[in-house]
């Protein structure tokens, strides 16, 4: 049976991060600290959403003066539906073993 | 700036020059998010991450099975190119012929340089050839 895409749990936590606040764009050093991925982890898997169309990059102004701009993401519909599909997915596992 | 972040920056550019073409903005975005890290530390931590980051991408690229095959067809075209111009260069090329010393009318015992050079290539001059024939009687004319 082909494994499904996107369905690591590393994949799953950092969708279930961005699910968390959809609307907001988010950072890489952000999304670290809130999955416990580490960078070496986290960028492939950004880049690869991105590749997929889940995921929309863009380069933000610094808040503060002297610090360069920097790169945010946030969902896109495509990926937003696919957290919300993998979110469901795991409180039905979830309820299926808390009934077993 | 400590001798960590110094690391830091270092290890984070390496990762961005690791990670070039259509991965560059990431690379870069990577080594910027360095500048918002306030632990020396952690950001180390970080840049070494990155340059795991770039290595991880470019083996998956590598072995991309559609850039995998653009490979693979390119070296084994490079590799049929290389074949067909050593066969040229070497084509017709061969081992040149051995001279081997008239012995039918020279006998190796009668003439010293022969014997000197035995077990090696030799070929005897015109001067030992005559030398030679003068020792040795004519078969055909045995009083001369």
């Amino acid at each position: 049976m082909p494994r499904k895409p996107n369905n690591s749990r590393q994949t799953r936590a950092l969708l279930a991060a961005f699910l968390e606040r959809s609307r907001t764009w988010r950072h890489g050093y952000d999304l670290s600290k809130e999955t416990g991925l580490r960078s070496g982890t986290l960028y492939p898997l950004l880049m690869r959403l991105s590749e997929q169309g889940l995921l929309e990059p863009r380069w933000q102004e610094p808040e503060r003066p002297g610090l360069p701009p920097r790169h945010v993401y946030r969902l896109t519909t495509a990926g937003l539906a696919l957290a919300r599909e993998q979110e469901l997915e795991a409180v039905a596992a979830e309820r299926a073993g808390v009934l077993a | 700036m400590s001798t960590w972040r110094r690391w830091a920056v270092k290890l984070a550019q390496h990762a961005s020059s690791a990670l070039p073409g259509v991965h560059s903005p990431w690379a870069e975005a990577m080594r910027r998010e360095i500048d918002y890290i306030a632990d020396d530390a952690a950001a180390l931590r970080w840049a070494i991450g990155c340059v795991l980051a770039s290595y991880r991408t470019r083996l998956m690229q590598w072995f991309n099975p559609r850039t995998s095959r653009r490979q693979v067809a390119a070296s084994s075209a490079l590799i049929l190119l290389l074949a067909v111009a050593l066969y040229d260069s070497a084509g017709g090329q061969t081992e040149p012929p051995r001279p081997a010393p008239d012995e039918t009318i020279c006998d190796p015992v009668a003439s010293p340089e022969l014997r000197q050079d035995r077990g090696g290539l030799h070929r005897p001059t015109d001067a030992a050839h005559r030398t030679c024939r003068s020792d040795r009687p004519d078969p055909l004319n045995p009083k001369k």
